[in-house]
């Protein structure tokens, strides 16, 4: 029986240095309770009904002979997480208060047991949220400005709206409107509206999007998540260059995607010290995208995969016990295939070569150092045209800077890495003569894969190599390379010497 | 034409991908500033160690042409760019009618206005003299200097004074007539849907929204262009009134003429090619109704321009049509099947 009635605990972990009521609590753990009742305060803004789905597991739960303090708090600690998760309650404002109930329990019930009084304490977010600033995507830096209403009906649903600017993307616009599923923070619908307009230099044209996706994202315990996404995106490809070379003219105009998609990722990256500099762990990811087919109708159909594998080895200082040196050596390996397929149901029927909205890009400093942006594989003129199969591989060596130690943010990096992109091409058209627009008959995208695939491994992949500095800041990873080109296609646009990076993502 | 794209020119070099010692976006300012030292251009100099041959081309790429001849973008549809078949817009009929009394010898393919530098079609492609080439596209505006300059039987240039007159004739009763008929008429939305809308997408939504833009940018060139630009509602009765006056001018004008070429030159003329992009087309695609066909009775509609075309001046119109397609076309081209392909 708790000596102390009232105590205070967390959600987050104790300190480890136990302190009085610390002490209590433990001394506590395997006392019998029973819940008397939970109370939340604070929640002005929030229904019931998402509450329920919080607490509920709790009261049930709690609800058996056996339960102790220990459980209670144990579960406890399960749903306040829960509660933040929903993204509607200031971080830490998240308080328990247990106490011994005041009231007489009703009689005949629990009279063997420590009736708890649970009172919960909440400080709702501001609801309207209006943020500008700039922000730093791969290879792209843009401004920004965003408007956030949280728990518009009062279950967790956000709406977003979005409007920026930047270096590549010349507007874009898009409206979120996200909801957790059942009362799951973890499994959240979204439908976002968007509209964008970005330039495609490396191609000569400009891409504008008008669409919609509706997407069901699911958090697994361990950490793993999954994204199912339908998409119907209006492209089109307009403003071109005037030296846009004939094959990016051959796509310019409109077409409608409607496709699928699951992305699975699963991280084990030991990002606790800096969320921009893992050394320590590994990345799984696969997409999987569906267009075109069955009843997905649309202008383009085919089915597209990639799959990335990354991660890192400390190098442990033997000199500092096993501590962390700051030294690692890392590796990443990133795949792609898009397959062509027939629109409508036929698995058989011709089928379109893709587009160049559609293909693959390789190159730059953000995944193949050492080539310029998208500067790898097919060029028709100086047009990165892209292509439909693709392997790149990385390895590097992260080294703490002499002075700054392992604590800091700067590294020097030395790396290598290289890949190939090849697009399919249709053997089929020398007979034919015939010009852009072609159609594939199910033997000729079968064979244009497989020749793609073996030109995978025709010769040394492009490659370069180099030493440079990194920047690990919270906000994005900045580097500064210098690099050399080792081997190349003709056509494929290397970068000797210099190249800054700035993304999030960098293989 | 609506979905008017205009082309830029900007090239935005971005600074979060670009820098180097070597290259820049002003290589010149840039070198004299900080030359690459003498160890550092060796060592550039040495790489790449391997250079292999080029990446093929997609699939969808169109082939370089092993003729090496130009290419006309133009709205067609994949087969009658197959066979080199007339167009199926004024503009582009016009000039691809021109480059052939020229004698150019030139690939058509169907485009959209997003591919052209200029936002509209028809523009040329010069051929390419290698692989790697990009060769700057010649708008319509310089076509003819090109036909002149390249074609082998460069057809006569007109100095007539009241060319300028017949000429605004074409480009506005004509024009907007043709505007009015194929894009606002009911009667022909299946036929505008054919021609334009549908070989965008094959999407309901992209498709409406296509149709409308066409719409709007139709009405609002004819408004633009009519006596009474301020009025909000084209009069369309008085634009095919204009028309009906235009066409039997145009008749008249031929009937002077004893060479059966506009302005009695010897040799048809780009002033030829114009107005037998609109009678073509008209006579093809705007003339009387399936049922009303073979019917002496057929009660007279204005929006069947090919109705019109074939009255005017008593068919002297048709006839000159007839002979413009047998010059330039000469008999109806054979299609795959070794058929031969009416043109009409």
């Amino acid at each position: 029986m708790p000596r102390h009635p009232t105590t205070a605990a967390d959600h987050s972990a104790p300190p480890p240095t136990a302190s009085a009521p610390v002490q209590v609590v433990e001394n506590n753990l395997l006392t019998p309770v029973a819940l008397s009742s939970i109370s939340l305060h604070g929640a002005k803004n929030t229904r019931r009904s998402l509450l329920d789905h919080v607490f509920n597991p709790l009261v049930r739960e709690s609800a058996s002979a056996d339960t102790t303090f220990g459980d209670v708090l144990a579960r406890l600690s399960i749903a306040n997480q829960k509660l933040a998760r929903y993204d509607i309650f200031k971080e830490d404002s998240i308080r328990v208060f247990i106490s011994e109930a005041q009231e007489q329990p009703q009689p005949g019930l629990h009279l063997d047991r420590t009736n708890l009084d649970v009172s919960v304490s909440v400080k709702e977010k501001s609801r309207l949220v209006l943020s500008a600033g700039t922000d730093f995507g791969n290879a792209e830096g843009s401004a920004y400005t965003n408007a956030v209403i949280r728990n518009i009906l009062g279950g967790a649903e956000t709406l977003s709206v979005n409007a920026s600017t930047g270096t590549r993307t010349r507007s874009a616009y898009n409206a979120v409107f996200s909801t957790p599923v059942n009362g799951n923070p973890d499994l959240r619908l979204s439908l976002e509206g968007l509209r964008s307009s970005t330039q495609k230099p490396w191609a000569s044209h400009e891409e504008q999007l008008t669409g919609a996706n509706l997407r069901l994202a699911y958090l697994a315990e361990n950490g793993d998540s999954h994204a199912l996404a339908y998409s119907g995106v209006w492209r089109q490809l307009t403003n071109l260059a005037a030296t846009a070379s004939p094959t990016v003219r051959a796509d310019a105009g409109d077409s409608l995607k409607s496709s699928i998609a699951h992305t699975f990722t699963r991280d084990r990256r030991d990002r606790a010290g800096n969320p921009m500099l893992s050394q320590n762990g590994w990345l799984l990811r696969t997409v999987s995208e569906l267009a075109g087919w069955g009843p997905l109708r649309g202008d383009v159909a085919f089915c597209k995969s990639e799959v990335e594998v990354s991660g890192a080895v400390p190098v442990l200082s033997r000199a500092q016990g096993g501590l962390p040196s700051g030294i690692s050596v890392g590796g990443g390996l990133r795949m792609g295939v898009l397959y062509p397929l027939p629109t409508g149901y036929s698995l058989t029927g011709p089928a379109q070569p893709s587009r160049i909205n559609d293909r693959f890009q390789l190159g730059g400093p953000t995944d193949v150092r050492g080539f310029k942006q998208c500067g790898l594989g097919p060029h028709d003129g100086t047009d990165a045209v892209g292509g439909d199969v693709y392997a790149v591989g990385s390895v590097n060596m992260l080294l703490p800077l002499p002075r700054a130690g392992p604590e800091s943010p700067l590294r020097i990096q030395l790396f290598a890495n290289g890949g190939r992109l090849v697009a399919l091409k249709n053997e089929s058209k020398a007979k034919d003569g015939g010009g852009g627009g072609a159609v594939l008959d199910s033997i000729a995208v079968v064979n244009g894969i497989t020749s793609a695939m073996g030109g995978l491994a025709d010769g040394l992949p492009s490659l370069a190599a180099g030493v440079g500095l990194v920047y690990a800041h919270p906000v994005a990873r900045f580097e500064l390379n210098f690099s050399l080109p080792l081997v190349q296609r003709r056509g494929e646009e290397a970068r000797k010497g210099l190249q800054v990076g700035v993304g999030i993502n960098f293989l | 034409m609506s979905n008017a794209s205009t082309t830029t020119t900007t090239t935005t070099t971005t600074t979060t991908t670009t820098a180097t010692a070597t290259s820049s976006s002003s290589p010149s300012t840039w070198r004299q500033a900080m030359p690459v030292p003498r160890p550092l251009q060796q060592l550039f100099d040495l790489v790449p160690l391997i250079t292999y041959s080029a990446n093929t081309l997609p699939a969808r790429s169109p082939s370089t042409t092993p003729d090496q001849l130009p290419t006309l973008y133009v709205f067609a549809s994949d087969e009658d760019a197959r066979f080199g078949a007339p167009s199926f817009n004024p503009s582009c009929l016009k000039w691809q009618t021109y480059l052939k009394l020229a004698g150019v010898r030139f690939h058509i393919t169907p485009s959209t206005n997003h591919a052209s530098p200029s936002g509209a079609l028809p523009f040329l492609l010069p051929a390419r003299s290698s692989p790697t080439d990009s060769p700057s596209p010649i708008p319509s505006s310089k076509l003819q200097h090109y036909a002149l300059s390249r074609g082998p039987t460069p057809p006569p240039q007109l100095t007539s004074l009241r060319l300028e007159a017949y000429q605004a004739l074409l480009d506005l009763p004509i024009r907007n007539a043709w505007l009015q008929s194929l894009y606002l008429e009911p009667a022909h939305a299946a036929l505008l849907d054919e021609l334009y809308v549908a070989p965008a997408s094959s999407s309901g939504w992209i498709r409406a929204s296509l149709r409308s833009q066409l719409r709007r940018a139709a009405e609002a060139e004819i408004l633009r262009t009519s006596s009474s630009p301020t009025a909000a509602v084209a009069d369309v009765d008085a634009v095919y009134a204009a028309a009906l006056e235009a066409f039997e001018a145009l008749a008249g004008l031929l009937a002077e003429s004893e060479t059966g070429w506009f302005f009695g030159a010897a040799q048809p003329t780009l002033f030829d090619a114009s107005v037998f992009a609109y009678t073509h087309l008209m006579l093809r695609y705007l003339g009387p109704a399936e049922e009303e066909k073979g019917s002496a009775q057929a009660p007279f509609v204005p929006a069947r321009l090919g109705v019109v075309v074939g009255c005017a001046g008593g068919g002297e119109l048709e006839e000159h049509r007839e002979r413009m397609l047998k010059r330039v076309w000469g008999d109806p081209p054979v299609d795959r099947e070794g058929v031969r392909r009416s043109i009409e």
